[in-house]
C-alpha cells in the first residue's frame, strides 16, 4: 500500500510538472484531485487495511494529499504568473444574466437636470398645488380681471375662483409670503393649458421656474444667472440674446434666444431656419407681484424666470411629439 | 396681425430692407414672426394663352390645351369647364409649388411635375383662384384679363410689388393693432417721425346734429362716442387700390362703406361701424346696458341671448349693435343703403371682453376694445371715413360731428428716476440718455429735479401706468443686448435649511429595484372617475369628455400604461409613478379652496413574468409578494421598519386581496391586485399588483438621521425550526409568537419555507424559520441556545397551537 502511494506521488509530481496549460491542469486535478480521482480511491481502499497499518498509511495518505493540493496549487499560480489561462474551458459567451433596471423620465432628468445648475447657484427647490386659486394663478401676478393677457394662458376651472395652475408662477407668490427676502428658490412642477392635444401641445406640461428677491437685484443679474445656467446646460460655446416682450408679472421682460445647438446657428429644422431657438421667459418682478408677495418695491427688486420642460426635453434628445412623454411606451422610456 | 411694406410707407419713411426691419422690430419687442415677400411669390407660374383646345379623347370631362407661356407651348390637361380657346390663364411650371391642392381634404401644398393623365402628357397646370390661394373659388379656373401679357410671372401680373410681415401683438399693446402704431415704433427705432396723413373734407351746410342724436346712458363703459352722418352714399365696390389693400393684409372686400370702416380702423386702431342711417328709429342712438335675457340678431347672422351685463348701441326703439363687438342685421349696410351713421367710440375694455367672452364672438373690433384704444382717435378716424367715402363714393359729409364726452382724460404724468432706472437694469444712463429715448417715442418729457423726469403719457399709450412701465421703455429703446451680464460676487447659499424632498429618494430606489418611471395625465374621462370612486373633481370647461376630472388616485393612468404597452406585446412590467391626486374634501361640492384636497403619492406596479426568458432561471409570474417585498424594502431604506401591514376589510373600489400599511399608526396605503372586473375595463389579461402610498406620510415619519451602531464581536448563532400549525393561523401570528419568546439577542426570523401536503397532515401546514441569535456580550454556548429554543417553541405552541416538526 505505502508503495502504492508512492507510485502515485511520483506520478502526480511528473503529471503535473507536464501540464503546460490549464486544460492540462484541469486533467490532473480530474485524475488525482476530484471526488473520483486516484487519491479518493487510495482512501476509499483505506477501509481494506488491517487495523494495526491504518494509522501509519493513513498518515501517508494525508501527507500526500497535502502535498499534491500545494504542490497543484503552487503549479497552477505558476501557470497563472506565467499568463497561461488556468480556468476551465467553459463557454464564457454564454449570455449575463441582466439585473433589470428601471428608468427616469426624461422629464424628471431634465428637470432634475436644470434644478441641480441653480442648486449650485444657490437656490432652493420650493413647491406649490397644481388647484389654485385664480387670485394665486392671475390677480396676484398682475393680470386685471377681464384682461386680454388671460388669453395668454387658456385654463381649466373647477369654479369660478377655483383653476388648474397654468403656470408655476403663484408659488412664487406663496414663497413670498411665507419668507422674508432674500430668496432665491427654483419652483419646478406640472401645469395645464386648456388646448388640444397635439404634437406640439398637451394639457398637461411641466416647467422649471425661478425667482430670487434681495435688495439691489438687477436685469444685469437676471442676464449673467441665466447665461451661466445656459452655458452650463447647453455648452459653453452657445451664443444668446434677449429680446423684449410681455409678461404681466414681469417688467421689463425678455425671452431667452440661444444658437441653435443642432445647426450652430445656420438655420435647420429644428429652429425652422432661424437659427435661434427661444429657451425661455423671464424679466424683472413687477412691482405689483412684489407687493402681492408683502414687500416692498422700493426696497428690494427681484428677478424671475421660468421654462417649459418638454420643450427643453424635446429640443434635447429629438423628440417630435409631446405626447410620447406621457403614453409611457417601454420603447420610448428605455431610451432614457 | 398683417402689415404691408407698401402700405406701411404711407406713414413712415422705412429706409431699413424687409429682414433688417423684421430683426429689430423683433428686437424692439414687436415680434415678426414671418416676412413673405410677395416679390417671391408665385415662382414658377406665368401668365399663358390657351391657343387651342381638344377634348381628351379618353375622358369627357377633360380638355387638352395647347398653352403658349412666352418661351414655348406647352400641352396641358385640364378639367375646368371654363377653360376656352384665347382665354389668358394662370399656369404653374413643372416645378412649381401649388399653394392649395384642391383634392386634398386639407388643402395641402404640392409640387408640380409632369404626368400622363389618361395616355396623354400634361405639362403644367392652369390654377383656379383656389390653387393659387387667393380665394376659395375651386370651380374652375381663374379666367385673367384679356390684355393680361403672355410670358410675364404672375405676380408681376397681380402688381404682388409688396413685402408683407406677421407681426405677434402682445396682450398689452394695443396700439399696434394699427398701422399708426407699428409706424410710431419703426419711427421710433429709425429716429424719424411718423406722419398721419391730413384729412381734407368737404363738409355740406346742414348740421349733423340737426339729424341724429347721440346718449350715453352708460357712461362707465362708454366714455365718449362720435359720430357723422353722410348722405347719398353710392355703394359699391370700393376702389382697386383699396381692395387690394385689404386683401393683402387677409380682409376680405365687402362694399365701399364697410371696406372703408376696415381701412380707416387698421389705419387709426379706431374701430368704426357703419348704420344704415334710415333704419335708426327716431335717428338717434343710445348707449345702453342690454335688458336681461333680450335676443339680438347679429351681423353674422346668430340669434344670441344677452345678459345686463352687455353694453349695446340702441336707436330710439331696439338694439342695434352690441357695443364694441359687433352690429346688428337691423342696421346693416345694404345696397340699397343711400345714408350712413358713423359710429366712432371708445368703450371700456373690460366691458367689451365680457361681452365678446358671453358672446363667444371675437372680432377686430373687439380685440383692439379689449387692449384699450386711443380716446382721442375718434374724431380724426371719422373725418378719415368721411373724406374716403367722400372721394370714393359720393358721399355728402354733414357739417361737424356729434360728439359726445361727458368726462375729457386727463393725461397720465409718471416720473421716472435715473436713478431708479439704473437700479433695476444694473446700468448708468444718464438723465440726457433716457430722455432722448422717451423721445423717440413721442412721450414728451421734461426733467423734474435732478434725478426724475416728468413724463406725459399720450392718450395713444395705455399700456403705461406706471414707473416701471417706463423703466421697461428705456431698456429696449437701450436694447437688451447692450446691457452687460453680471453675477454676484459670491454665491448666496439659502438661509433656509435645504428641504431634502422625499421624491429625490424614492426615485432612485424604485429605478434600482427595476421599476420604470412613467407620467400620466392628471385629467381622466368620467368612467374611469366613477370606476376609482372617492369625489372626484370635475372640470367646468375640459377640453373633451376624456379629461373632464382630476385623478383621484394613480391607478387607472397606470393600468392605462399597462394595457398601452401590451398592444405591441410587452407584458412584463415594472412601474412607478410620483404624482398629484385630488379629490373634494369631505362631502358633495366645492365651497372654497379648502375643500381642495391634493396630495402627493407613490405607486408602484408589477404585472407579468418576474424575469425575462433566460437560459436555467426558472419562468415564473410576479405575484403580490413580489410586490410586498419590494415595499418592505423601500420602507426600510426609509428607516420605516415600524411599517407593518394589516389586512384590509374595508371595500376598495380597484382592487382586492387588500393589505392596508401603516407606519406608526398611521396609514400610509394599499397594496393590493387589481380586480377582475377593473383588467376587464383596461383590457389586460394577466393579474397585477399595485400599491399606492402617500409621500407626505412618509416623509413626516422618514427617519433621516442615522446613528451608527458598532458592530457585534461575536458570532451569529442560526437554528432552523419548522413548526406544524393549523393551515388558517396566519403566519404573521407564529412569527409574532417567536419574537416575543426569542429574548433580546434575537436578531432576525426568516420564514424559508412553506408547505402543505401528506406530511404534514390534513388541515396542517408546516412553516420553516431559520432562527438568528445575536450575542452582545460573550459567546452563546449550545445550552444557552437550547434554552432559547425551548422557549419559543413553548410559546408558539401556546399561541398558535402549533407542533415542533424538526430542529
Amino acid at each position: 500500500m505505502l508503495e502504492q502511494i508512492e507510485q502515485t506521488k511520483q506520478q502526480f509530481l511528473s503529471d503535473l510538472d507536464a501540464a503546460e496549460d490549464a486544460a492540462a491542469l484541469e486533467r490532473v486535478r480530474v485524475a488525482y484531485l476530484a471526488r473520483k480521482g486516484y487519491l479518493a480511491q487510495l482512501f476509499d481502499e483505506l477501509k481494506n487495511v488491517p487495523v494495526a497499518e491504518k494509522p501509519t498509511i493513513g498518515k501517508a495518505l494525508n501527507e500526500l494529499r497535502t502535498l499534491a493540493t500545494r504542490r497543484f496549487e503552487e503549479r497552477k499560480q505558476a501557470l497563472i504568473q506565467s499568463g497561461v489561462e488556468t480556468t476551465s474551458a467553459e463557454d464564457l459567451t454564454l449570455p449575463g444574466r441582466p439585473l433589470p433596471l428601471g428608468t427616469k423620465h426624461p422629464i424628471t432628468r431634465t428637470i432634475e437636470e436644470i434644478r441641480s445648475i441653480f442648486t449650485w447657484m444657490g437656490f432652493t427647490v420650493a413647491t406649490g398645488p397644481e388647484v389654485e386659486t385664480d387670485y394665486y394663478n392671475f390677480e396676484s401676478l398682475n393680470f386685471p380681471p377681464d384682461h386680454p393677457a388671460r388669453d395668454m394662458q387658456d385654463t381649466f376651472f373647477i369654479t369660478k375662483d377655483i383653476l388648474l395652475r397654468t403656470h408655476t408662477s403663484p408659488v412664487q407668490i406663496r414663497v413670498m409670503e411665507r419668507q422674508n427676502p432674500p430668496v432665491r428658490v427654483i419652483i419646478p412642477g406640472r401645469v395645464f393649458r386648456n388646448e388640444a392635444v397635439s404634437a406640439r401641445s398637451h394639457v398637461i406640461f411641466h416647467q422649471i421656474e425661478g425667482l430670487y428677491v434681495d435688495t439691489g437685484v438687477t436685469f444685469s443679474e437676471l442676464k449673467g444667472t441665466l447665461v451661466s445656467f445656459a452655458k452650463q446646460f447647453y455648452g459653453s460655446g452657445v451664443k444668446y440674446k434677449f429680446r423684449p416682450t410681455f409678461f404681466p408679472f414681469t417688467e421689463p421682460s425678455a425671452d431667452m434666444y440661444i444658437s441653435c445647438f443642432l445647426c450652430g446657428g445656420k438655420g435647420c429644422r429644428v429652429c425652422k431656419q432661424a437659427g435661434w431657438l427661444e429657451i425661455l421667459g423671464s424679466g424683472m418682478v413687477h412691482p405689483n407681484v412684489l407687493r402681492s408677495g408683502g414687500y416692498n418695491p422700493e426696497t428690494v427688486s427681484g428677478y424671475a424666470f421660468g421654462m417649459g420642460i418638454e420643450r427643453i426635453a424635446m429640443l434635447r434628445y429629438g423628440i417630435d411629439d409631446i405626447r410620447l412623454f406621457f403614453e409611457n411606451d417601454l420603447r420610448f422610456l428605455s431610451q432614457f | 396681425m398683417l402689415i404691408s411694406h407698401q402700405w406701411l410707407s404711407d406713414y413712415v419713411d422705412v429706409r431699413l430692407g424687409p429682414q433688417k426691419l423684421a430683426e429689430e422690430l423683433s428686437m424692439l419687442g414687436l415680434e415678426v414672426a414671418k416676412v413673405e415677400d410677395q416679390r417671391k411669390r408665385f415662382k414658377d407660374f406665368v401668365v399663358g394663352e390657351v391657343v387651342e383646345k381638344q377634348k381628351h379623347p379618353n375622358a369627357d370631362r377633360l380638355s387638352i390645351c395647347t398653352v403658349n407661356v412666352g418661351k414655348e407651348m406647352l400641352q396641358i390637361i385640364c378639367g375646368a369647364p371654363n377653360v376656352e380657346f384665347g382665354q389668358k390663364v394662370p399656369v404653374a411650371l413643372v416645378g412649381a409649388t401649388i399653394p392649395q391642392n384642391q383634392h386634398d381634404p386639407e388643402g395641402c401644398p404640392f409640387v408640380l411635375t409632369p404626368v400622363k393623365i389618361r395616355g396623354v402628357e400634361s405639362k403644367g397646370m392652369i390654377c383656379s383662384e383656389y390653387e393659387l390661394g387667393l380665394g376659395d373659388d375651386a370651380d374652375g379656373i381663374l379666367v385673367l384679363d384679356s390684355s393680361a401679357k403672355v410670358g410675364m410671372p404672375l405676380a408681376k401680373h397681380f402688381g404682388q410689388t409688396d413685402v408683407l410681415y406677421e407681426l405677434e401683438i402682445t396682450a398689452n399693446r394695443g396700439d399696434w393693432l394699427s398701422y399708426f402704431g407699428v409706424a410710431r415704433e419703426v419711427a421710433a427705432l429709425t429716429n424719424r417721425r411718423m406722419h398721419k396723413p391730413k384729412v381734407r373734407l368737404r363738409e355740406s351746410a346742414t348740421q349733423t346734429a340737426s339729424v341724429a342724436n347721440v346718449k350715453i346712458l352708460d357712461r362707465a363703459r362708454c366714455p365718449r362716442y362720435s359720430a357723422r352722418v353722410l348722405r347719398g352714399v353710392r355703394v359699391g365696390p370700393s376702389p382697386e387700390w383699396m381692395q387690394s389693400r385689404l386683401r393683402s393684409v387677409g380682409l376680405r372686400p365687402i362694399n365701399n362703406i364697410v371696406d372703408t370702416t376696415n381701412y380707416v380702423m387698421l389705419e387709426t386702431g379706431q374701430p368704426l361701424h357703419a348704420f344704415d342711417y334710415d333704419t335708426l328709429a327716431g335717428h338717434a342712438i343710445v348707449v345702453k346696458t342690454a335688458a336681461e335675457g333680450e335676443t339680438f340678431t347679429t351681423l353674422d347672422g346668430n340669434e344670441r341671448t344677452l345678459t345686463s351685463d352687455v353694453l349695446m348701441i340702441c336707436d330710439a326703439e331696439r338694439s342695434v349693435a352690441v357695443a364694441g363687438v359687433m352690429g346688428g342685421m337691423n342696421s346693416e349696410i345694404s345696397d340699397a343703403t343711400t345714408n350712413v351713421l358713423l359710429e366712432s367710440a371708445c368703450f371700456n375694455p373690460s366691458a367689451v371682453r365680457r361681452a365678446a367672452r358671453l358672446l363667444g364672438l371675437s372680432t377686430d373690433a373687439s380685440q383692439r376694445f379689449e387692449r384699450g384704444t386711443d380716446i382721442d382717435m375718434t374724431i380724426y378716424a371719422l373725418d378719415r371715413v368721411a373724406e374716403l367715402l367722400q372721394n370714393i363714393a359720393g358721399a355728402e359729409v354733414l357739417k361737424g360731428c356729434i360728439d359726445v364726452y361727458p368726462k375729457k382724460r386727463k393725461l397720465l404724468k409718471l416720473k421716472l428716476r435715473t436713478s431708479r432706472f439704473n437700479e433695476i437694469l444694473g446700468m448708468s444712463l444718464t438723465q440726457a440718455q433716457i430722455k432722448s429715448y422717451l423721445n423717440r417715442l413721442e412721450l414728451q418729457c421734461s426733467s423734474s429735479g435732478k434725478d426724475a423726469v416728468l413724463v406725459v403719457i399720450p392718450t395713444f399709450r395705455n399700456d403705461l401706468h406706471a414707473e416701471i412701465d417706463l423703466i421697461e421703455e428705456v431698456a429696449r429703446m437701450h436694447g437688451y443686448d447692450n446691457i452687460e451680464t453680471a453675477l454676484r460676487g459670491e454665491v448666496q447659499f439659502s438661509t433656509e435649511s435645504a428641504s431634502v424632498s422625499i421624491d429625490d429618494e424614492l426615485r432612485p430606489l424604485c429605478i434600482g429595484a427595476g421599476f420604470h418611471e412613467i407620467l400620466t395625465n392628471s385629467l381622466v374621462d368620467g368612467r374611469t372617475a366613477a370606476l376609482a370612486g372617492g369625489n372626484a373633481i370635475q372640470i367646468l370647461n375640459p377640453v373633451s369628455v376624456d379629461m373632464a376630472f382630476l385623478r383621484t388616485t394613480l391607478i387607472p393612468g397606470a393600468l392605462q400604461v399597462v394595457r398601452r404597452n401590451y398592444s405591441y406585446g410587452q407584458k412584463d412590467l415594472r412601474l412607478f409613478e410620483i404624482g398629484n391626486v385630488f379629490r373634494v374634501e369631505g362631502a358633495g361640492t366645492i365651497r372654497s379652496f379648502d375643500s381642495v384636497h391634493q396630495e402627493e403619492r407613490l405607486l408602484l406596479l408589477m404585472t407579468g413574468n418576474l424575469m425575462p426568458p433566460l437560459y436555467s432561471v426558472e419562468q415564473r409570474k410576479v405575484d403580490f409578494f413580489d410586490l410586498k417585498g419590494v415595499v418592505v424594502s423601500l420602507l426600510s431604506k426609509f428607516s420605516l421598519d415600524k411599517g407593518c401591514f394589516i389586512s384590509y376589510d374595508r371595500h376598495s373600489p380597484l382592487s382586492e386581496r387588500n393589505l392596508s400599511i401603516e407606519i406608526n399608526g398611521t396609514y400610509v396605503g394599499l397594496l393590493g391586485s387589481i380586480k377582475k372586473s377593473v383588467l376587464q375595463h383596461f383590457e389586460i389579461e394577466e393579474d397585477v399588483f399595485v400599491c399606492e402610498l402617500s409621500t407626505h406620510v412618509l416623509k413626516k415619519h422618514w427617519k433621516r438621521e442615522r446613528t451608527f451602531r458598532p458592530l457585534p464581536r461575536f458570532p451569529v448563532v442560526v437554528r432552523d425550526l419548522a413548526f406544524s400549525v393549523g393551515t388558517t393561523v396566519p403566519q404573521a401570528a407564529v412569527e409574532q409568537a417567536i419574537w416575543e419568546s426569542g429574548g433580546p439577542m434575537l436578531a432576525k426570523v426568516t420564514l424559508f419555507d412553506v408547505f402543505t401536503g401528506a406530511q404534514v397532515g390534513e388541515g396542517k401546514k408546516s412553516l420553516a424559520y431559520s432562527i438568528e441569535f445575536q450575542p452582545t456580550k460573550r459567546t452563546l454556548t449550545v445550552h444557552d441556545v437550547d434554552m432559547l429554543v425551548v422557549q419559543i417553541v413553548e410559546q408558539v405552541k401556546r399561541a398558535c397551537g402549533a407542533t415542533l416538526r424538526s430542529s
